[in-house]
């Protein structure tokens, strides 16, 4: 493990250093919430590195909520040159939600061009939490509340600054390059990183046991069991059916695509989708596998704690405990998770 | 790197009314796209929108295809309107195939319902073009009305003449007009009095849901064995290569591990017949 320190001037430096080369956001705080801003001149003068995630998801990033996917029927355009993004301050529970977008767009055949393009050219520079919200739960799934995996570098705040670790080749020529901003670490640093990753730990599984969730390897059994159940009328009683758990995931994939003309040729877009919605899996015919709402509150519970273990091995949820402060209808997926076992 | 969202410009040759809501187009795409039967493409009305498709035409003619469509819907109505020399927009193809090798050597049973003849056409001609390698082919085919019945001219004459031998008919209209002389019944009664090897056959459904699933029911009645039926699953395949996520079907994706599915695969799954 390659670890570096970096202190707070010397990382906003390097994000001003970064923004000549790639659109840096990192997360703002407005209110009690973070949300993702671009970096200009103030640098990470506003920006909150540690506490927790954004109300965003990472996903955005690589996988728009509005994409055009194809212009068809015209003379070729050459693609308009974008800068890549740098994402700094991202948190573990975006990052393992790259196990599902990877397996969704990223395999082949048919691989989506804007999403390997985007996973090739983007860079991450990812911190640990440094507290947890009320509805965050990653660890009852098996998700560390510090990033794992799917991070260039990582940033761990220590004192006044952080210990940077190197995650990937693009990381580590990051640092490379910008090596007069980082400096040895020696203990009693690593030490002290691994105390408050595991202090932040043992304090959020203290609060997720007041949630009863199931433990982690139970849930797709018991998710099996309450399929033919009441358990999703009674749960989809207060769903008014708005998606918005859909798009405020970090983990959820799909989508629509419409078309458009424009000035020469037609367009493609591509746009998030909620399989909440009546007319999800409706076709032409009026044919409609799931017609009630609580089938298609089912379903989003099937995918992400049955299909995605059986295709994946992990969960399509990565206990960020978004889709619980965004619902209307006060629907805590905690709440579902523990009533499997009910 | 290959964009899967981009759409073949296509040419419409030839418009073909089966029936007062079915047409059947023919259509040459700039690029050739090679199907086998079962599989499926999307169809763009260029700025409007898309659609899966089975082709309806043989898979051996190599530069056209043909897809026969019923007016159902928004983008179903636009195709309707479109005429000899239309422009759309064709991708794929998509999906898994009919398994062509498993049915060799064996009594092959087709039943199809209205529009879902249009796969069972693409799958019956490729059969018919190997005759040799299959002990016979029976096409039980059901439409409400006779002047419902699709490819009229193939069904009620051409085909009949393929090979007198091995290749049968049984045709069903549900209900009768003055002039039918033939079956008058739901294609489940067709079903009945098999004159082959259930231990050797194998037997392709497509059609409405509402036929898919009693003909199924049927088929397990008169002895077949979930293992030797093929269901077409035309659900909502969107994208058309396993990610817009509107065609799952419990572990499977219609559009890339179907939409041909055998029945003992898929008999589990909750809402496989909505």
């Amino acid at each position: 493990m390659e670890l570096y320190f970096i202190s707070k001037s010397n990382l906003n430096r390097l994000a001003l250093a970064l923004s000549k080369t790639y659109k840096v956001f990192a997360p703002v705080k407005t209110g009690d919430n973070r949300y993702f801003k671009k970096i200009g001149e103030e640098g990470l003068e506003t920006a909150v590195i540690g506490e927790i995630r954004a109300v965003e998801p990472v996903k955005s990033f690589y996988f728009p909520a509005r994409a055009k996917v194809a212009e068809y029927f015209s003379k070729e355009h050459p693609a308009e040159e974008e800068k890549p993004i740098a994402i700094i301050g991202a948190k573990s529970c975006d990052l393992a939600s790259f196990r599902v977008m990877d397996y969704v767009f990223g395999r082949d055949p048919f691989k989506d061009p804007l999403y390997i393009s985007r996973r090739e050219e983007n860079l991450i520079i990812s911190s640990d939490c440094t507290c947890f919200g009320e509805t965050c739960f990653c660890v009852a799934i098996g998700i560390m509340p510090y990033p794992t995996e799917n991070f260039d570098i990582n940033l761990s705040e220590i004192d006044c600054g952080y210990i940077a670790e190197a995650g990937s080749a693009k990381g580590k020529s990051v640092i490379k390059e910008y090596s007069k901003l980082f400096q040895p670490v020696a203990e009693p640093y690593p030490e002290r990183r691994e105390a408050s990753r595991k202090s932040l730990k043992e304090d959020l599984l203290e609060h997720v046991k007041k949630s009863s969730i199931p433990p982690k390897d139970a849930i797709q059994p018991l998710f099996k069991k309450k399929f033919d159940t009441n358990l999703w009328e009674e749960t989809a009683k207060t769903c008014v059916e708005c998606g918005a758990c859909n798009m405020i995931c970090p983990a959820c994939h799909c989508f629509v695509i419409k078309d458009q003309g424009k000035k020469q040729g037609f367009e493609r877009l591509r746009l998030w989708d909620s399989c909440l919605l009546l007319s999800f899996a409706r076709v032409a015919g009026g044919a409609n596998p799931r017609k009630l709402l609580s089938q298609r509150l089912r379903n989003r519970f099937d995918k992400k704690f049955n299909f995605f273990p059986d295709m994946i091995g992990s969960f399509g949820c990565t206990g960020c405990g978004r889709c619980s402060e965004a619902c209307p209808g006060k629907i805590d997926i905690r709440k579902v998770l523990s009533n499997l076992q009910a | 790197m290959e964009n899967p969202y981009l759409p073949v410009k296509t040419e419409v040759l030839e418009v073909i009314e089966e029936s007062s809501t079915i047409k059947t187009f023919r259509l040459k795409p700039e690029v050739p796209l090679y199907f086998k039967a079962g599989q499926f493409i999307e169809m763009t009305i260029p700025g409007k929108g898309e659609a899966p498709f089975t082709p309806s035409s043989s898979p051996y003619e190599k530069d056209k295809l043909e897809i026969t469509i019923m007016k159902a819907g928004k983008i179903t109505g636009l195709i309707h309107n479109l005429k000899k020399g239309d422009i759309v927009g064709l991708r794929g193809p998509y999906g898994k195939e009919y398994p062509l090798s498993e049915f060799e050597g064996k009594d092959i049973l087709l039943v199809g319902g209205g529009v879902g003849l249009a796969p069972l056409r693409a799958l019956f001609l490729a059969l018919a073009h190997d005759i040799e390698k299959y002990k016979s082919v029976l096409f039980c085919c059901g439409s409400k009305t006779p002047s419902d019945i699709i490819y009229k001219d193939f069904i009620l004459d051409k085909w009949q003449n393929l090979d007198k031998k091995k290749i049968k008919f049984r045709i069903t209209v549900d209900k009768k007009d003055d002039k039918w002389k033939g079956n008058v019944g739901l294609v489940t009664t067709t079903l009945d009095k098999l004159e082959l090897d259930l231990n050797k056959s194998v037997a392709i459904v497509c059609g409405p849901p509402i036929m898919m699933k009693f003909g199924t029911f049927k088929l397990i009645e008169v002895g077949y064995k979930p293992e030797q039926i093929y269901l077409s699953m035309e659900k909502n395949m969107s994208c058309g290569f396993g990610k817009c996520g509107h065609c799952r079907l419990g572990d499977f994706y219609a559009c890339k591990d179907g939409p041909v599915f055998r029945y003992d695969k898929i008999s589990h799954i909750h809402e496989i017949w909505d």
